[in-house]
């Protein structure tokens, strides 16, 4: 549905994404994830066709950007950043005039109108002026406009930004109700909203991509590189013995007796440092009850993707 | 042409619901009003008129600067809000990335402003109705008078459209409006003052005291018109290149 290659784009001498590149198929739910300032909407209004690219291409649905500017945003449904709308319109004369901006033919338009405002919840409101509206209702009416052509493809930026944990919700449970007939791309720097709504995430740190794949694939990114261990003794004894083995970098005590994380060094392969931490263990006669791979919540591996940029790269270039 | 078709609605109903219009329209009656009465109380204290030389070619032609003044300000004025408000608030990232062309938002802002123009315009043919119960009228000559106002009314408010472009504040381009085309007006004056020669036929040319002038005295020059509709076809096709270049900003 949306084949990006090799974007770039420039604000002058800053740069905001450089050789972006990523597909998002049909009928998926994705995820665009990255720190603010990262350049998701700069991305974002390239695939809308607000903005150009420097360089590279996009193709929506087939249709280049560039090329074919009104077949590909036939194509797309797009909201804005912060859902910018007009205040002295009322909400149905609002969704009135995008429908007819966006050709949805005439004798269709009020059932389209009508069926954008009840998937929002947004019909009690139809004769509200949209200045009236509380920042929720608003974000609503904007996500209405954007599907209100049922287009095939829905571009959303930053869809629950501002709204409080009940709308949130809300407004998660909409896009994955609009998954179910739609493609959609929807950018956050909120993790809990891609594992709440998601398949798969791009994560995208200064303007280049550092990591894609489903949600497991993300969070196995992170998995590798800590061990946790959990001891019969007490953790001094163990801290000084596995503190001078080779391949870790840093020993923490977890809360519970006798459980360490150890965060291992990238340069040796994980199992190879599980091993010998087991025999070390073993040997001195600490009791080993359990020796597992940890389990780095997305969190953990957006903020290593997204922090140390060069280790990033490296965790990423099975991909490319 | 269903595209052009909604953004004008949209843009007529934006122009009359808030309150610019309104405001706009009853400064303007007001000054219009009180122009055209103390022209007819001057006329009535005169003993007779010659055929070329009456109550309506006062109002939209020679000494009347004050209907060119009010132009001044008016069409600045209802061009100011119709790109740069759209920039301000960040609505033209959705006009822009619904399956329009550029030409269609441009045309559609400019024939809304430009209707609403005509609006405000149109109360007036009640003084031509008003002149008519009192003596006779040559139709002739209030048609070209009106034509004449479409001309520099239509042009200022293509220069509107394009200054509009090019700022994302209401006041600024309010004021770069205001600066042309008082800059054309005072260009215009240059007809009386400077020698003969290139500049002061320029300065003619550009005059719209002197199209008014014509105008309302039922000759209709085609230069004139050609002038006003070369001077809206530029700004316009400006106005959607600059509409485009956003794209690279």
């Amino acid at each position: 549905m949306i084949e990006a290659e090799n974007l770039s784009k420039d604000y002058g001498s800053v740069v905001a994404v450089k050789d972006l590149s990523f597909r998002v198929g049909q009928g998926e739910i994705v995820g665009f994830l990255g720190p603010n300032g990262a350049g998701k909407s700069t991305t974002l209004r390239i695939l809308a066709g607000f903005l150009g690219a420097t360089r590279g291409s996009v193709r929506i649905a087939g249709h280049d950007v560039a090329r074919e500017p009104l077949q590909a945003k036939q194509k797309l449904g797009y909201m804005p950043e912060s859902a910018p709308l007009y205040p002295e319109m009322r909400v149905d004369e609002y969704l009135s005039f995008r429908a007819a901006v966006k050709r949805v033919a005439r004798r269709g338009r009020k059932a389209a109108i009508a069926r954008a405002m009840e998937l929002t919840a947004i019909s009690d409101m139809r004769e509200t002026l949209i200045g009236h509206l509380s920042k929720g209702y608003r974000q609503r009416v904007a996500l209405a406009d954007a599907l209100v052509a049922s287009p095939p493809l829905l571009i959303l930026d930053e869809p629950t930004a501002g709204l409080d944990p009940n709308q949130i919700r809300d407004t998660r449970q909409v896009i994955r109700e609009l998954g179910k007939a739609h493609t959609i791309l929807l950018s956050t720097h909120i993790l809990s909203e891609v594992e709440a709504t998601c398949d798969r995430a791009l994560v995208i740190d200064r303007g280049t991509l550092v990591a894609e794949g489903t949600l497991a694939e993300l969070a196995a990114l992170g998995k590798a590189k800590t061990l946790v261990v959990e001891l019969n003794d007490p953790e001094a004894r163990a801290e000084a013995l596995l503190g001078g083995l080779a391949g870790i970098e840093r020993i923490e005590r977890l809360g519970q007796s006798g459980a360490l994380r150890l965060s291992l060094h990238a340069s040796l392969p994980p199992a190879e440092v599980a091993e010998h931490v087991a025999r070390v263990c073993v040997e001195a006669g600490l009791g080993v009850r359990a020796l597992t791979p940890g389990k780095a919540s997305l969190e953990e591996v957006f903020a290593a993707l997204t922090e140390h940029l060069p280790e990033a790269q490296a965790a990423s270039e099975p991909r490319a | 042409m269903t595209g052009f078709l909604a953004v004008y609605r949209r843009e007529m109903l934006s122009l009359w619901v808030t309150p610019l219009a309104w405001v706009l329209l009853t400064v303007f009656l007001l000054l219009e009003g009180t122009i055209f009465y103390s022209i007819v109380v001057h006329f009535t204290t005169l003993p007779d008129l010659a055929v070329d030389n009456g109550p309506v070619q006062a109002f939209f032609g020679q000494e009347s600067i004050l209907l060119l003044l009010t132009l001044i300000l008016l069409c600045p004025a209802l061009t100011m809000r119709t790109f740069a408000e759209e920039r301000k608030s960040g609505t033209i990232e959705t006009l822009l990335t619904a399956p329009l062309g550029a030409s269609s938002v441009v045309l559609a802002k400019y024939f809304a402003v430009l209707s609403t123009y005509a609006l405000m315009w149109a109360p007036t043919l009640l003084y031509v109705v008003i002149l008519r119960k009192t003596g006779s009228v040559d139709w002739n000559t209030v048609g070209a008078s009106y034509l004449g106002l479409l001309g520099v009314g239509g042009s200022y408010l293509a220069l509107g459209t394009l200054m509009s472009a090019l700022t994302k504040s209401q006041l600024v381009a309010l004021l770069l409006t205001i600066l042309f085309v008082f800059g054309l007006f005072v260009m215009g004056i240059g007809e009386y003052v400077f020698e003969p020669g290139a500049f002061r036929e320029l300065c003619a040319h550009v005059s719209m005291a002197s199209q008014m002038e014509d105008f309302s005295r039922g000759i209709i020059d085609l230069r004139r018109v050609v002038f006003d509709l070369s001077t809206v076809v530029l700004c316009l096709f400006l106005t959607t290149r600059v509409v485009d270049s956003w794209r690279w900003s």
